[in-house]
């Protein structure tokens, strides 16, 4: 407290600092007078008396230097004064102080860059009411989490104690109709109390009750959006109806503009309950406990921990096994975590690897810094040593290099914030949507803070070194040498610098290099069909309208399709190849049975005739399917060899038979028709996954194939055409989410690609930097060293030996700082593994790659120094004062 | 300076002057100084200008409070006073010092043993 107040004093000091000095030199006058009025009282004579006076009180000067330094030694006026000086001495070396200013611009910036990003995506909490409360549970078997079933859910939210609300929710696309231009919209799929656990309340309306769980209820929320922009803001909207899909649904109410569920949804703009997904039969998705498609969030009840309802789900979930062995083997466990860290999964781990990089990137920036600063403290031995000796105070010379190191971290950080504003964008549009919520990133207040304190933590971390070890030079050497003595541990922290510099510049590029690496294998490797002149879209044909006649719409609408001119094949298939969607549906073998619960699945599909000759995929064997195969006609499959290969342990499988899981009404078993070749379904993994496909013409009541049209000409350009086709056969079905097969996998790849960018440009600059520095160091060395240079060449050293010397120099402390960067790589590379496809974190050719860059980036920057230290006139360096 | 004068130690003078302003009311620095001469009967060397580094010190903690007063020749004058905080904190030092001050004096009794 004491000392919080000392301090305050001081502080308030500085404002009265000119007319407290005024004060006080009155005060001391009088007692100076009163003292000699008292002497010459005891009798002594005028002169003595105030000669003794001065005695008795002390040095005056001293004194108010004293009382100035403990009102407040951060006076404005001191500082003011620093601050010009600091100006004048970088008017003084434009192109030394510009290339510090620059430095530090590239590293503050790119980090205000990375926090911008950091901030949005993990540090703002979720938009509700107690998000540190929220908690995603999921579905879990072997450590791997999944998605829960309705029955299963039920359960959970009736037999839990740890949870306020458990809401389940899926993500849901209907189509709005009955207005003037129908439009598809994307939606959430909920439980009826999702907003009392979000603790948010409708803009209009009172949100769901329980009964809008029941059978048959079609109720719906409406984002604030959607009431603008297709109900006019109507404020009588909630109890009115709109149609989705072919269906009523009442109006519930609006929800405000500012929400979002989930939080990285930005583009929903209705939510429904679950009933929607109940149609009363037993099939129903409600009530069949091995259809995993659900989400499910809680919200933790006081006093209840993240372990405590982890554990409790574990145990229920374990339950539900014991009891439902047929459906629960595969989901014996359940897992507990916050909502956050749970919707960000690895995004989490990536981005703080980012932000980890570009942290060295800024270290390597105050690394040149304060080497440039060392450098200038050198030349500026002789102006210090010279103004100790006239008197000034360590501290205050220390204080003067600081404000110096100051400005200059101070400038670099406006012009970095700068940089980041202008540069976010197009950052931004790199990421697109692969990191959720990465849109909302922006330089606002706190991004700007992070900024100025980074700054000033950088000014003060490259410049108090160079601030205390050139105050505290001894004052003789540089003065009686002429301003060339050499410190020695000057010296050695130079080099020490740029020992981590390429250490750290080792550590980024390697990291680098991995990640285009990866990206390469991503991006070249086989997709098992052709990607390019792919046109893909979908729309939905409403079950209300074409339950029993989808089959006849799409037969119709294919040939329609092919006909159309531009188009080489068109084909339609449930869910599209690399864009890492896939259902896995398990099917029974009858030459190897297996109880109920431990079938074996693999990835599925359901496709159209013509699907695997538009895509370009391998008919291998056997046929196609064929509008043949319709209801009445026997059940057919195709198979990937992979899967053959795999389940069946032959490529000769025409004619077998297998019982797959899913039907309209029931399993039943298929013969295998035909055999096709294997495709990548994600993006972001390289195996070509082992699948079986069904015909679509055998399943008139699934809905909805994404079309796939192989296109002679450039594939958007037929969108108007398409699009007019599905409008001409029914006005209320809108073609929706149309994009080329390689935008699909460009989308895909923004995660992999965006890390891979900003990692390379962070260590292109950590190279540059490295560059720079190693540069400035080398060539001042050289010019230090000239003298000396001068004297072996008198003496008769051969130029090359001279050049190989400085070389020689440099390349020793680039070798050691090769040797620490590699080591570091190597002991770090496990932090990369999880986002590293087709190579290991460790690499050979990427880490060799690595070095040679570096080391010759290092003999780069020496090249210019060494020549210019070979071409040195013996002459000239000796008469060179 | 003669013999038989000591240094004011470190932290004393503090305490010395904040002793005087308890003592004797509202006092200006030449006040103060002129009672610690009396009260040391010239045993103590005291640079009188340091008097008022430790009243800025006393004044920076909030002990002592200062106003604008006239000395004896109907000058200006600042007159400083001890303030409540001032007080607590004179018991706590003097408390302090008096067991610092019986520990020594103990010490230096001890007679040389054995």
């Amino acid at each position: 407290m004491g000392r919080l107040r000392t301090i305050w004093a001081k502080l308030k000091g500085q404002a009265v600092q000119s007319r407290e000095d005024d004060a006080f030199t009155d005060e001391i006058r009088e007692h100076i007078t009163l003292l000699t009025q008292h002497y010459r009282a005891q009798g002594m004579s005028a002169e003595d008396a105030t000669r003794a006076a001065h005695r008795q009180f002390g040095n005056v000067t001293q004194l108010k230097e004293r009382q100035r330094w403990q009102r407040g030694m951060l006076s404005p006026v001191e500082w003011g004064r620093d601050v010009r000086f600091g100006m004048r001495m970088l008017a003084k070396k434009p192109g030394l102080y510009a290339a510090m200013v620059i430095a530090l611009a590239l590293g503050i910036g790119a980090n205000t860059i990375v926090f911008s990003i950091v901030d949005a995506v993990l540090l703002r909490p979720l938009p509700y009411a107690h998000p540190e409360r929220l908690m995603e549970v999921r579905s879990q078997h072997l450590l791997q989490d999944g998605a829960v079933s309705y029955p299963d859910f039920f359960d959970w939210r009736a037999q839990n104690h740890s949870f306020t609300e458990l809401v389940s929710y899926h993500g849901e696309s209907l189509t709005l109709t009955g207005v003037e231009r129908p439009a598809h919209l994307d939606g959430e799929v909920v439980s009826w109390n999702l907003l009392p656990l979000l603790g948010v309340n409708p803009e209009l309306g009172l949100g769901f009750r329980p009964e809008d769980e029941k059978l048959g209820a079609r109720v719906v929320l409406i984002s604030h959006a959607l009431w603008v922009s297709q109900f006019g803001s109507d404020p009588r909207i909630v109890g009115r109806t709109m149609q989705l899909s072919g269906e009523v649904y009442t109006i519930e109410g609006v929800m405000q503009a500012s929400f979002r569920f989930p939080a990285d949804a930005p583009q929903n703009t209705f939510w429904t309950t679950l009933a929607v997904d109940n149609d009363g039969t037993p099939g129903a998705t409600t009530a069949n406990r091995g259809d995993h498609e659900l989400a499910a969030m809680g919200g933790l009840k006081p006093g209840i921990s993240e372990a405590q309802a982890n554990a409790e789900m574990k145990a229920i979930a374990a339950g539900l096994s014991r009891k439902f062995p047929a459906s629960n083997t595969q989901n014996n466990s359940a897992h507990v975590q916050s909502e956050l860290k749970a919707m960000l999964g690895d995004t989490r781990t990536l981005l703080l690897v980012i932000l980890g990089a570009v942290g060295l990137v800024l270290l390597i920036a105050c690394g040149n810094v304060g080497n440039l600063l060392l450098v200038r403290a050198r030349e500026r031995a002789r102006e210090m040593a010279m103004r100790t000796a006239l008197g000034a105070n360590r501290a205050r010379l220390v204080r003067q290099l600081l404000v110096e190191s100051l400005i200059v971290s101070v400038l670099g950080g406006l012009a970095g914030c700068t940089l980041a504003f202008v540069s976010t964008p197009a950052v931004l549009r790199l990421i697109n949507d692969s990191v959720p919520r990465a849109a909302d990133a922006g330089v606002n207040l706190p991004v700007l803070g992070f900024a100025l304190v980074v700054s000033l933590a950088s000014g003060l971390i490259f410049g108090l070194v160079p601030a205390i070890t050139s105050a505290r030079g001894d004052l003789l050497s540089p003065l009686k040498e002429g301003g060339r003595s050499e410190t020695d541990v000057r010296n050695r922290l130079g080099s020490l610098v740029i020992v981590g510099q390429v250490a750290l510049g080792i550590v980024l590029t390697a990291g680098a290099g991995l990640l285009v690496t990866s990206y390469a294998h991503l991006a070249r490797s086989d997709e098992g069909f052709k990607p390019d002149h792919l046109l893909t879209f979908m729309f939905e044909i409403p079950d209300s309208r074409y339950m029993n006649n989808r089959s006849d719409f799409y037969r119709q609408y294919f040939e329609k399709l092919r006909a159309l001119p531009g188009v080489e094949a068109a084909g339609g298939s449930l869910i599209l190849p690399m864009t890492d969607n896939s259902m896995h549906i398990s099917f029974e073998n009858p030459e190897h049975p297996l109880p109920p619960g431990q079938l074996e699945d693999a990835r599925f599909d359901l496709v159209s005739t013509n699907y695997f000759r538009t895509m370009n995929i391998p008919l291998l064997s056997g046929r196609d399917f064929s509008d043949a195969d319709t209801v009445k006609a026997p059940p057919v499959m195709i198979v990937s060899r992979g899967f053959a290969k795999k389940f069946l342990h032959t490529e000769n499988v025409i004619g077998k038979r297998l019982k797959p899981e899913a039907g309209n009404d029931g399993p039943v078993m298929r013969e295998i028709v035909g055999v096709v070749g294997d495709v990548r379904h994600g993006a972001t993994s390289l195996d070509l996954d082992p699948g079986y496909y069904l015909p679509a013409t055998q399943f008139p009541k699934a809905c909805c194939m994404y079309s796939v049209v192989r296109t002679q000409v450039e594939p958007l350009s037929l969108e108007p055409a398409a699009k007019n086709l599905v409008a001409s056969m029914d006005r209320n079905i809108p073609v929706t989410d149309v994009r080329t097969m390689q935008d699909r996998i460009g989308l895909e790849l923004a995660q992999p690609r965006f890390a891979m960018v900003l990692l390379s440009a962070f260590s292109g600059l950590a190279l540059v930097l490295t560059l720079v520095g190693l540069y400035g160091v080398m060539a001042y060395s050289v010019a230090r060293r000239r003298r000396e240079i001068g004297v072996r060449l008198a003496l008769g050293a051969p130029r090359a030996m001279v050049f190989r010397m400085v070389l020689h120099q440099a390349a020793v402390l680039v070798i050691i700082g090769i040797g620490f960067g590699i080591t570091a790589t190597l002991a770090s590379g496990s932090i990369l593994q999880s986002y590293l496809y087709g190579t290991s974190p460790r690499n050979p050719l990427v880490l060799a790659g690595v070095c040679v860059l570096v080391a010759t980036t290092g003999l780069l920057a020496a090249y210019l120094p060494a020549r210019r230290a070979m071409h040195v006139d013996p002459a000239v360096a000796l008469r060179y004062e | 300076m003669g013999e038989g004068k000591s240094e004011v130690l470190q932290g004393t003078l503090d305490l010395m002057v904040l002793k005087t302003l308890y003592a004797m009311g509202p006092q200006h620095g030449f006040g103060i100084a002129r009672r610690i001469e009396q009260v040391s009967d010239g045993v103590l060397d005291l640079n009188e200008g340091t008097v008022y580094t430790a009243l800025l010190r006393l004044q920076q903690q909030g002990w002592i409070a200062s106003k604008w007063g006239t000395s004896e020749n109907n000058r200006r004058a600042r007159f400083y006073s001890i303030t409540k905080q001032g007080m607590k904190q004179l018991n706590r030092e003097a408390e302090n010092w008096q067991r610092v001050a019986g520990v020594m004096e103990r010490m230096l009794k001890l007679e040389r043993q054995g």
